[in-house]
């Protein structure tokens, strides 16, 4: 895993609003190794989500993505036409939504809407994609694979739906799957579930996956690698051991510090900072966090300052400006 | 395509801007015809018919089978649209509105017998109904308004019944029942200016409608008789004709389209507005 | 389900009973009656009173309209005053112009609606969305009768491609029959097309922003699998709502159409009447049109219901 190819690389990705000219995004960049998991964190509205929108195209129309390099299995995005990034992701990439009724449609049965794509891919039959199915449902624990292929979405449980979305992003055995927040919809027993379900697959067949999460303390033993994103910009990433014992970003310190209490809700603020999170300008070049930030001093004037040191790369001019 | 974002607050919209010219236009055209038309609209000339438009200076649209200016008589004739199609909508509007707030706020069987009265009216092509009505009423300007404003009248009652027990089950409105308010009191104060914006609307749309039932009821030569202008009743007078003459089949097209646009494009227009003016679903 | 469904068919059935009183009542009241129709208005009263005898119009009305009312349920819709023949007979001899109209227009209206909507909900805000939109609106505000004038102008005498008042039954040949129904049924459509196309694009416009059309995306599918696969599966629903509802504008629409194009329909035959007087004849057909007007829209409305697996399944079993 250490050391192995990058697959996905993408450098400097900007997503604004072409309606107001705001910036969502603001200069990203990361990377997805072969065979890691990889966790985003970050609050709603850092940014996460339409950053891995980006990998699967599915950026909303006003909104627009601009990049120095994005490169996805060998391909640059910016170079390659729409069509060959729509094969592209369909062979490859599989997407868990995070809510799960409404992906699914609810007129077709699950059997009439998850094969289509494998049968378009690998020029196969519909009984042949019917079995492939039932192959991946019982990957992911359904005894009864004929029954869920038989049902309409509203007639399963949401851990079930959700464990649907997962065989069929696993249909084309795909490089990458990306899952956005796949566990804010279950309760905890079913997050638990789901995320060794992601666990064994990345072991068994080494697929890479991204779990998108404003949850840390869910996705710490699950995750190789974390990435803490914050209005728009990555704080911090390391391997998910470091972040936790050697947290250098005051952002980070401060999500580690909440888990114990409780799993924060989706729009709840963080009760620790006081502030909020800034929606303009975050294009800027001085520190975006430095007016919430409880050791703010005067090294945080001026443009913030960004260090990596072996895999950890953190944006703090205190703690990753050269001196520590 | 995802979605979109929510735009601002507007206050106009193309819709409602060519709507509105399209009306001025025809309101203006009546208010001239009163004051001056080129020729007169009903004296016939048979020495000078079928002039085609353009062939003499005077007759600027050409003239019909009986010489008469097809000018003069397209204004006219915009006198009987807007007198049968408005008056028509208005009484129409009032009497379903009174029809269907009655029915809302009585909630008893003569509630539901009206509304069913009203369902079975909606059931009726409107056409079908205006000319049964002519039958009993007469034809000409009298016949026609009363024939119109029939079937104009259970569109409203529905719109009027529906938005009023919509409304009742706002908090609000329970508040007030609950310090005794009247009836009376509660439709007129409370009821009427929530409602009043999407009345308006249905208003524009209706005045658009009746002016196509018009127009049809004088091409079948059901509504205004010669020798009245009216659009509609100058189409059928060039059916014998038009074959040899297309350019009577012409004009008095384009004005009724163009009318039946701007109320059209009017109603469509404040809609809009106000749907965004609201924030969105409420 | 069986509730909604037997409550859906006990309403069209209250509907229909209202409209046959409105009916009834409504030509009741026209001046002068079938015996003065049928003698002149010269006639003596004397002979005017002993014909309404015979033929029973002395009764008080409520009684008159109970026996029609009986008659239209055994299908005797009784006899024209002009024609001397069972009503029913005349209807039924014309319908096969007028219903051929119908269906042809409105096929041609959903043909053109669902690919214009589907096309213009999808490039929204571009050229083909600003046309759709101009077509929409325009094409509510021309009258059926004028655009027909044209296109007999314009198709059948310069361009000379159909015939100009020539109606073909379907035993002359398919397709001579269709030539000659292709304008009055292009002419129906034009007026139709304004609603439907508003409709669809809606609907479709709501649709393509929903989650699972992402999914669709995502898999990869080909652009016509995600477009007449999932997106139309969903925004059909209100659409064929209101080709239900336009079916009575439709209904409205033939006469005039009949009217101009001189087809032989149930339009042509319900002017006859209005103009004639016959009293009888118009109570019937406008019986008739209506009730399938009626019927039509619970059809639609059951359908839809049908289409729909959430109602179809979930009500089942409750």
């Amino acid at each position: 895993m250490n050391g192995s190819e990058s697959i996905v690389e993408v450098k400097n990705l900007t997503i604004t609003d072409s309606a107001t000219d705001r910036v969502i995004a603001s200069n990203i960049s990361f990377e997805l190794k072969k065979g890691e998991i990889l966790g985003f964190v970050g609050e709603s509205g850092s940014g996460k989500t339409l950053s891995m929108k980006t990998v699967v195209n599915l950026l909303p129309s006003n909104l627009v993505a601009k990049s120095d390099k994005f490169i996805v299995l060998g391909n640059d995005y910016n170079e390659i036409s729409e069509n060959a990034k729509k094969a592209l992701i369909g062979k490859n990439i599989g997407l868990v939504p995070q809510n799960t009724v409404f992906y699914l449609h609810p007129m077709f049965k699950i059997k009439n809407q998850i094969a289509d794509g494998y049968m378009l891919y690998n020029k196969k039959k519909k009984s042949e994609g019917i079995e492939r199915a039932k192959g991946k449902l019982r990957i992911v624990g359904f005894k009864d694979p004929d029954r869920i292929l038989e049902s309409y979405p509203w007639q399963l449980s949401g851990g079930m739906r959700q464990r649907v979305n997962i065989a069929l992003a696993l249909m084309n055995d795909p490089q990458i799957i990306i899952a956005d927040e796949p566990t804010t919809a279950l309760d905890s027993t079913l997050q638990a579930q789901v995320l060794d379900l992601f666990k064994s697959i990345n072991e068994k067949t080494g697929v890479s996956i991204v779990i998108i999460s404003h949850d840390l303390g869910v996705i710490r033993k699950y995750c190789h690698r974390i990435a803490v994103m914050y209005a728009g910009q990555i704080l911090e990433s390391a391997p998910a051991d470091e972040i936790f014992e050697n947290a250098r970003h005051p952002y980070t310190k401060a999500l580690i510090r909440v888990i114990p209490s409780l799993n924060i809700k989706k729009d709840e603020r963080l009760m620790e900072i006081p502030g909020f999170v800034p929606e303009k300008n975050r294009e800027r070049k001085e520190c975006i966090f430095k007016k919430r930030c409880s050791e703010a001093d005067e090294r945080c004037n001026g443009d913030v300052k960004e260090g990596t040191e072996g895999l950890h790369y953190c944006k703090c001019s205190k703690y990753c400006g050269g001196e520590v | 395509m995802k979605k979109s974002m929510n735009k601002s607050r507007k206050k106009w919209n193309v819709s409602l801007a060519i709507g509105t010219v399209l009306i001025l236009a025809v309101v203006i055209v009546c208010i001239v015809s009163f004051i001056y038309m080129p020729h007169d609209p009903i004296e016939m000339n048979t020495t000078l018919n079928f002039l085609r438009p353009g062939a003499n200076e005077s007759y600027i649209l050409g003239t019909d089978n009986f010489g008469r200016d097809i000018l003069s008589r397209i204004m006219m004739g915009s006198r009987t649209v807007l007198l049968v199609g408005v008056v028509s909508t208005a009484f129409g509007a009032v009497i379903g509105i009174i029809l269907g707030g009655f029915a809302a706020m009585g909630k008893n069987i003569v509630s539901s017998i009206i509304m069913r009265f009203v369902d079975g009216m909606m059931a009726f092509p409107g056409i079908l109904l205006a000319m049964m009505l002519v039958l009993v009423v007469g034809r000409g300007e009298k016949g026609s308004i009363v024939a119109i404003a029939m079937f104009i009248v259970p569109t409203f009652a529905r719109l009027v019944y529906s938005m009023v027990l919509d409304t009742e089950s706002m908090l609000f409105v329970k508040a007030a029942k609950s310090y005794g308010i009247t009836k009376r009191r509660l439709f007129k104060k409370h009821y009427i200016p929530l409602m009043a914006t999407r009345l308006i609307t249905q208003f524009s749309s209706s005045i658009a409608h009746a002016i196509m039932v018009e127009t049809s009821l004088s091409f079948l030569g059901l509504g205004i008789q010669a020798p009245n202008a009216s659009w509609g009743l100058m189409l059928n007078e060039s059916r014998k004709y038009f074959l040899t003459y297309p350019y009577l089949a012409v004009a008095p097209g384009i004005a009724i389209v163009l009318t039946v646009l701007g109320f059209n494009l009017f109603g469509d227009g404040l809609n809009e507005l106000l749907e965004n003016g609201k924030g969105g679903k409420r | 389900m069986q509730n909604y469904i037997i409550k859906r068919i006990w309403s069209a059935l209250v509907v229909i009973f209202v409209v046959s009183f409105i009916t009834y009542f409504v030509l009741m009241l026209i001046p002068g009656d079938a015996a003065q129709l049928i003698l002149g208005t010269d006639a003596s009263p004397d002979k005017l009173a002993e014909l309404r005898n015979a033929m029973g119009l002395d009764r008080p009305w409520i009684v008159q309209y109970l026996e029609w009312l009986g008659g239209l349920l055994r299908l005797d819709f009784g006899k024209s005053y002009l024609y001397g023949t069972s009503v029913l007979g005349l209807i039924i001899d014309r319908l096969p112009v007028t219903a051929s109209v119908a269906v042809l227009s409105i096929l041609i209206a959903m043909v053109v609606s669902i690919l214009l909507g589907t096309v213009s909900a999808i490039k929204r805000n571009t050229a083909i969305d600003y046309f759709s939109r101009s077509v929409m609106q325009i094409g509510s505000a021309i009258p059926t009768f004028w655009i027909g004038m044209l296109f007999i102008i314009f198709f059948g005498l310069k361009l000379k491609w159909f015939p100009i008042s020539d109606y073909s039954p379907l035993s002359d040949g398919l397709f001579v029959h269709l030539r000659s129904l292709t304008m009055p049924c292009t002419v129906l459509a034009i007026g139709e097309i304004g609603m439907m196309l508003r409709s669809i694009r809606t609907s479709m416009i709501d649709t393509l922003d929903q989650d699972y059309m992402d999914m669709a995306r995502v898999k990869g599918l080909k652009n016509k699998t995600i477009y007449f696969k999932y997106a139309i599966r969903s925004a059909m629903i209100a659409p064929i709502n209101v080709i239900g509802m336009q079916f009575a504008k439709l209904m409205g629409g033939t006469v005039v159409v009949e009217s101009v194009f001189s087809l032989p329909g149930l339009g042509r035959l319900l002017l006859i009447a209005v103009e004639q007087r016959d009293v009888v004849l118009l109570q019937g057909i406008v019986m008739f049109i209506t009730a399938v007007v009626v019927f039509t829209s619970l059809v639609v409305d059951l359908i839809v219901m049908l289409l729909n697996p959430k109602i179809r399944i979930r009500t089942r079993g409750e």
